[in-house]
C-alpha cells in the first residue's frame, strides 16, 4: 500500500479523538438536555467510526502497479507552489504594517515575475491593477490600511 | 400575495435602476467566471459576498444569484471552443460542442447552448415560481424533528451524489459540521474550537473558508497544470441555429428542461448531475447514438439546458425550506443571513420583496444572458486568450481584498490562506470541498433542530420516527445508505472473483 494514502486517515483519526476530548470536556450534558459538547462529540465519534472504515479499507486495497507508476510520473512543480503560499502570507503579514498600494504593488511584481512574465509586462500590469482595485474595491466601501508610508 | 401580483411587485423591484445594475453585474459575472477556467461560481461568489454587505439585502441575492445562473451560460463557451470545461456542468459539453466546432460550426454550438439554456433557465423559474409557494405553505407544519430529518437527508442525498469515494465525501460532510460547531454556543455561550481566539468566538467566517476552499485552492491546483490553453482557430459565425437544427434540438431541449429542473432540486447533484443524465438519455434514445461525441447537436442542446434548468430547481428547497441544495447555493443563504434575513417558510411572506424580485431577476437575467452571450462572443473568445499567468494573481489578490474587506481584519486573510492550503490537500487526496461546504452551512441548523427535537421529546429519540414527515425523511436516508451498502459489497465480490 502506498504509504501517502495513508496519512490522511490517520489524520482524521487523531482529529476526531481531539474533538471527542475536547467536546467532553465542554460537557455533553445529556439527551433530555444537550450541553454544548454532545453535538461536536457526536461528530467526532462518528468521524473516527467512518475513518476506521477508510483505514481497513485502505489496508486491504491492492495497489495497482500501473497507477503507481502514473502517479510517479506526474511531477508536480512544489517550488511554484510553494512560491504562491509565501507571497500570500507576505501579502497577510505585511498588510496593515505597509499598506495596501506597497504590500499589493510588491505582490504583483514578484507573482507576475515569478510566473515568467516580461519585466515590461509586469510593471504595466502590476501598477495597472493595483491602482483600479484600489480606486474599485475603495468606490464599494473597502478601507484599506494605509500603513507606514501613510498613503 | 398571488403569484401574478406578486411577480408584478416583483418585476417593479428589477427595474429600479439599482437592481436592474447589481442584475446585469451578477450575470456579466457569472459569464466572465464562467467562461474563464480557474475559478467557479462559489470563489466568484466568495470574493464578491463582502462587497455586498453595503447594498441591500434584494440587490446582494440578485447579483449572487445572478452571478450562479450567468457561469452555466459562459461554461459553454469554453467547452466548445478550447474544449476545456468552464464550469462543471459543461464537461459533457466538450464532447460535441468541440467537435461541431472543428467541423466549422462553432456558431450553431454556441447559439443553441445560449438558446437551450433560456429556455431550460426560464422553464425552472416559471416551475419554481408554481412549486415553491405550496411548498413552502406545507412546511410551515414543519418543527425541529422534520427539520433534522431533512436536513440529514439532504446531506447524506449530496453524499450519495457528490463524484468519487462514498466514504470521502461523509468525512467532508462530518468536517463541515464540525467546523460548524467552531465558535460561542448559542444555548451556553460557551466557547467551542476557539482556542482562546476572539476572531474565532463568531465561528469561522463563510467568506474565508469558501474562498480559501474554491479561490485558494483552484489555483494552487492549477498551477500543477500546464499553464498554455490553445483556442480552436475558427471563425464563430452563423450564431442562429438553422431549422434542420432546431429540428433536432427541440426534444433534447424539452427533456433536458424537465430533467434538469428535477435533478436540480435534489439536494448535491444540481447543474452538474443534470447535464450528465441529460447527455446519457439523449444518446440512449437517439436513432444514432454512433453521431455522439462526433459534433452532434443533440449532445450540446440537451445538456446545456438541463444544467440552467437544474441551476434554477435548486432554488426550492432554498426558498420554500431554507435548505441549499449544494454549496452555490448554502452561500447564497449565508449572504441572507449575514443580511439579517433567515431563509425558511415563512421567508416568502416575510420577505416577498426579495423573493419576487430574485424571481423576476431571473426572467431578465436569462434575457440578458443571450444578449451578452451571442453578440458579445468575441469579446469573450479574446478574454479566453488571457494567459493563466496574468490571471492568477488577480484571482489571489480578490481572494485576499475579499477576506480582509469582511471584518478589516488580516486573521481573515491568514485563516483563508490556511483553508486554501486545506483545500489543497484535500484535492490532492481526492477528498472533494463541495460537501464541506454544504455542511458547513447546515451545521448549525442541524444541531439547532436536533437540540430543540431532543428537548421537545425530553431526551427520546422517537421523537424523530413518530412523525410521519420526519420518518419517510429518515426511512430514505436508510435506504440511500443500505442501497450504497449493498453497492458497495457487490462491487467487492465482483472483483473478489475477478482476482
Amino acid at each position: 500500500m502506498e504509504r501517502y494514502r495513508i496519512i490522511p486517515t490517520l489524520f482524521w483519526i487523531g482529529l476526531s479523538l481531539f474533538v471527542m476530548v475536547l467536546s467532553y470536556h465542554m460537557g455533553l450534558g445529556g439527551f433530555h438536555k444537550p450541553g454544548p459538547g454532545l453535538m461536536p462529540f457526536l461528530l467526532g465519534a462518528l468521524l473516527l467510526l467512518t475513518s476506521f472504515c477508510l483505514l481497513i479499507r485502505s489496508l486491504l486495497k491492492k495497489v495497482e502497479k500501473g497507477r503507481t507508476e502514473s502517479k510517479n510520473q506526474h511531477q508536480v512543480n512544489y517550488r511554484k507552489i510553494g512560491l504562491v503560499l509565501a507571497s500570500l502570507f507576505f501579502f497577510a503579514l505585511l498588510l496593515e504594517t505597509l499598506g495596501y498600494l506597497v504590500v499589493a504593488s510588491l505582490f504583483f511584481i514578484f507573482l507576475f515575475r515569478s510566473m515568467g512574465n516580461r519585466w515590461r509586462t509586469v510593471w504595466i500590469a502590476s501598477a495597472l491593477t493595483v491602482l483600479v482595485t484600489y480606486f474599485g474595491f475603495t468606490f464599494f466601501g473597502v478601507k484599506f490600511p494605509i500603513g507606514i508610508l501613510r498613503f | 400575495m398571488d403569484i401574478y401580483s406578486g411577480l408584478l411587485s416583483g418585476f417593479q423591484v428589477i427595474l429600479e435602476p439599482s437592481n436592474f445594475l447589481y442584475c446585469f453585474v451578477g450575470v456579466f459575472i457569472g459569464t466572465l467566471i464562467g467562461v474563464l477556467p480557474g475559478i467557479g461560481p462559489i470563489g466568484a461568489m466568495s470574493i464578491l459576498l463582502p462587497m455586498t454587505f453595503g447594498i441591500s439585502p434584494v440587490a446582494s441575492v440578485i447579483m449572487l444569484a445572478g452571478i450562479y445562473y450567468g457561469a452555466q451560460y459562459g461554461g459553454s463557451t469554453t467547452s466548445i471552443l478550447v474544449n476545456i470545461p468552464g464550469e462543471a456542468s459543461s464537461i459533457v459539453t466538450c464532447l460535441d460542442g468541440y467537435q461541431m466546432a472543428r467541423k466549422g460550426r462553432a456558431g450553431p454550438a454556441l447559439g443553441i447552448a445560449a438558446f437551450g439554456s433560456l429556455i431550460g433557465g426560464t422553464f425552472s423559474v416559471i416551475a419554481l415560481m408554481f412549486l415553491v409557494l405550496p411548498l413552502a405553505k406545507a412546511a410551515l407544519k414543519f418543527g425541529p424533528p422534520e427539520y433534522s430529518s431533512l436536513i440529514c437527508l439532504s446531506l447524506l442525498i449530496s453524499i450519495y451524489l457528490a463524484r468519487g469515494s462514498f466514504v470521502k465525501a461523509l468525512i467532508m460532510i462530518l468536517l463541515g459540521l464540525i467546523l460548524g460547531c467552531v465558535g460561542i454556543d448559542s444555548v451556553s455561550a460557551i466557547p467551542r474550537f476557539a482556542f482562546g481566539c476572539p476572531s474565532l468566538y463568531d465561528g469561522i467566517g463563510l467568506g474565508q473558508i469558501a474562498m480559501g476552499l474554491f479561490g485558494i485552492s483552484e489555483v494552487l491546483i492549477n498551477l500543477e497544470e500546464s499553464m498554455d490553453r490553445s483556442i480552436f482557430q475558427t471563425r464563430v459565425k452563423n450564431l442562429f441555429p438553422n431549422l434542420e437544427d432546431w429540428k433536432r434540438s427541440i426534444g433534447p431541449i424539452t427533456r433536458g428542461s424537465l430533467l434538469g429542473f428535477f435533478l436540480g432540486i435534489l439536494p448535491g447533484g444540481g447543474a452538474v448531475i443534470a447535464s450528465f443524465v441529460s447527455y446519457a438519455l439523449e444518446k440512449r434514445i437517439s436513432k444514432n447514438p454512433e453521431a455522439f461525441g462526433q459534433g452532434a447537436i443533440e449532445g450540446v442542446a440537451g445538456p446545456e439546458t438541463a444544467n440552467n434548468a437544474g441551476a434554477g430547481g435548486g432554488f426550492i428547497p432554498l426558498f420554500a425550506l431554507g435548505i441549499p441544495a449544494n454549496a452555490v447555493l448554502a452561500l447564497l443563504i449565508g449572504a441572507l443571513i449575514i443580511h439579517g434575513v433567515s431563509p425558511g417558510p415563512t421567508f416568502i411572506t416575510q420577505h416577498a420583496k426579495i423573493f419576487w424580485g430574485v424571481i423576476a431577476s431571473m426572467y431578465i437575467g436569462n434575457l440578458m444572458l443571450v444578449l451578452l452571450n451571442l453578440p458579445l462572443i468575441g469579446l469573450w473568445v479574446k478574454l479566453l486568450k488571457v494567459p493563466y499567468k496574468i490571471l492568477m494573481p488577480l484571482i489571489l489578490l480578490f481572494c485576499l481584498i475579499g477576506a480582509y474587506s469582511i471584518n478589516n481584519n488580516v486573521v481573515d486573510v491568514i485563516i483563508m490562506i490556511i483553508f486554501g492550503i486545506v483545500g489543497y490537500i484535500l484535492r490532492k487526496f481526492d477528498y472533494e470541498p463541495a460537501p464541506l461546504m454544504l455542511a458547513f452551512i447546515l451545521g448549525p441548523m442541524l444541531e439547532t433542530a436536533f437540540r430543540q427535537s431532543l428537548i421537545m421529546s425530553d431526551g427520546r429519540f422517537s421523537i424523530f420516527v413518530e412523525r410521519p414527515i420526519s420518518a419517510v425523511g429518515l426511512l430514505i436516508a436508510g435506504l440511500l445508505l443500505i442501497s450504497t451498502g449493498f453497492s458497495y459489497y457487490r462491487k467487492t465480490k465482483t472483483k473478489v472473483i475477478l482476482e
